[in-house]
């Protein structure tokens, strides 16, 4: 084989690799993969021109236009607190207190980022559905079938992820909650 | 084998650079894209879509519980002119986003105190009427976005009819 020809096919090579590289770098990102705290992934910098390019392209793939921190605050999971991966078909128990932000909503979604076909029609459950907003403490469940108090459906698909939305954070944005602040989730049964 | 240590070399930083050229054009890609999907209808006016279900494909992770209202622009020979009008809902906000995703502008409802401002979207060295803030941007397209948050959806017509007051237009 010629030199120029071995050249060619490395050079090609190494294309066909960077791209798929970076195609499974961000598919395989959760959104907002600077910070994990338990099994919630998130950041700061969506939509700032400060984001790095990972961020940048991880935010266009999964959360295009998403609002930049001192508006809302978006949290991740795709896994239950134990680390395995959330299933559809099974049911959890997501636990959690007092969040700190005037606002805040839970969706599940497939692992394209898409809403979830029920019967119930239902794809959220917010804090005005707990009394006091759920200041209290509140629990959802999370399962393919109705389930008493609130329940957001998983529609039985094999895979989804989580995502929860802090509407005007009360620190403007600026930090990270810790663990204990996030909800827990639990897996009850399959 | 020492013939390939040449092309295995340009090919590891062949790898290297895809990859982050990758990473680096993505958003832009991507923003042009979502631009042309919501830009059917023309430049410099409002689409509204209804409230989010399992059918909604327009943009990714889209949340339930808001309503969205898009105006994508192109300000390469005018800038674009929004007239906005916050409605009663617990979130509502105006954000701007640029051809690279970022954000260059964003109120929401309690930074306006309810009231109704204007917003002139340009690029660098354009002239924007008086009475508007000007929001300078990098590249020429990009969308401007208001979000409502639709505590109950029993209120989503109310707050439908509401949202069609912000208007935008080409200035």
């Amino acid at each position: 084989m010629k030199r120029w020809a071995r050249y060619l096919i490395g050079a090609l090579a190494g294309a066909a690799v960077g791209l798929g590289g970076a195609v499974w770098l961000v598919r395989n990102a959760a959104l907002g993969n600077n910070v994990a705290i338990g099994p919630w992934a998130t950041g700061r910098s969506f939509g700032s021109a400060g984001a790095d390019p990972y961020t940048r392209a991880v935010v266009a793939v999964k959360g295009l236009l998403a609002l930049p921190a001192q508006e809302a605050r978006y949290y991740t999971a795709a896994t239950d607190s134990d680390g395995a991966p959330l299933d559809g078909r099974c049911r959890y128990l997501i636990l959690g207190g007092e969040l700190p932000a005037a606002w805040w909503s839970m969706t599940a979604y497939d692992p394209a980022g898409y809403l979830i076909a029920n019967p119930a029609n239902r794809f959220s459950v917010a804090s005005n559905a707990f009394q006091s907003s759920g200041r209290g403490g509140w629990s959802i469940r999370l399962a393919p079938t109705r389930q008493p108090g609130a329940w957001l459906p998983s529609g039985g698909v094999p895979r989804l992820e989580l995502t929860l939305r802090t509407y005007l954070p009360t620190d403007g944005g600026a930090g990270n909650p810790s663990v204990d602040v996030l909800p827990r989730i639990m897996r009850e049964g399959c | 084998m020492a013939r390939w240590t040449g092309p295995v070399l340009l090919g590891l930083i062949v790898a290297g650079a895809t990859c982050y050229a990758g990473l680096v054009f993505t958003p832009d890609v991507l923003m042009g894209a979502a631009i042309r999907r919501v830009s059917e209808g023309g430049f410099g006016r409002f689409s509204h879509v209804p409230l989010a279900d399992a059918s909604s494909r327009r943009i990714v992770r889209p949340s339930p519980d808001l309503a969205y209202s898009s105006c994508p622009y192109d300000v390469s020979k005018a800038p674009l002119l929004i007239d906005a009008v916050p409605v009663a809902a617990p979130y509502w906000s105006l954000s701007i986003f640029d051809s690279r995703t970022d954000t260059a502008f964003v109120r929401n409802g309690g930074q306006a105190q309810g009231k109704p401002f204007g917003v002139a979207v340009a690029k660098d060295g354009q002239a924007v009427p008086a009475g508007y803030q000007v929001v300078r941007v990098r590249g020429a397209r990009g969308i401007a976005l208001v979000r409502i948050l639709v505590a109950d959806r029993a209120t989503f017509p109310a707050l439908d009819r509401a949202r069609r007051a912000t208007v935008c237009r080409a200035g």
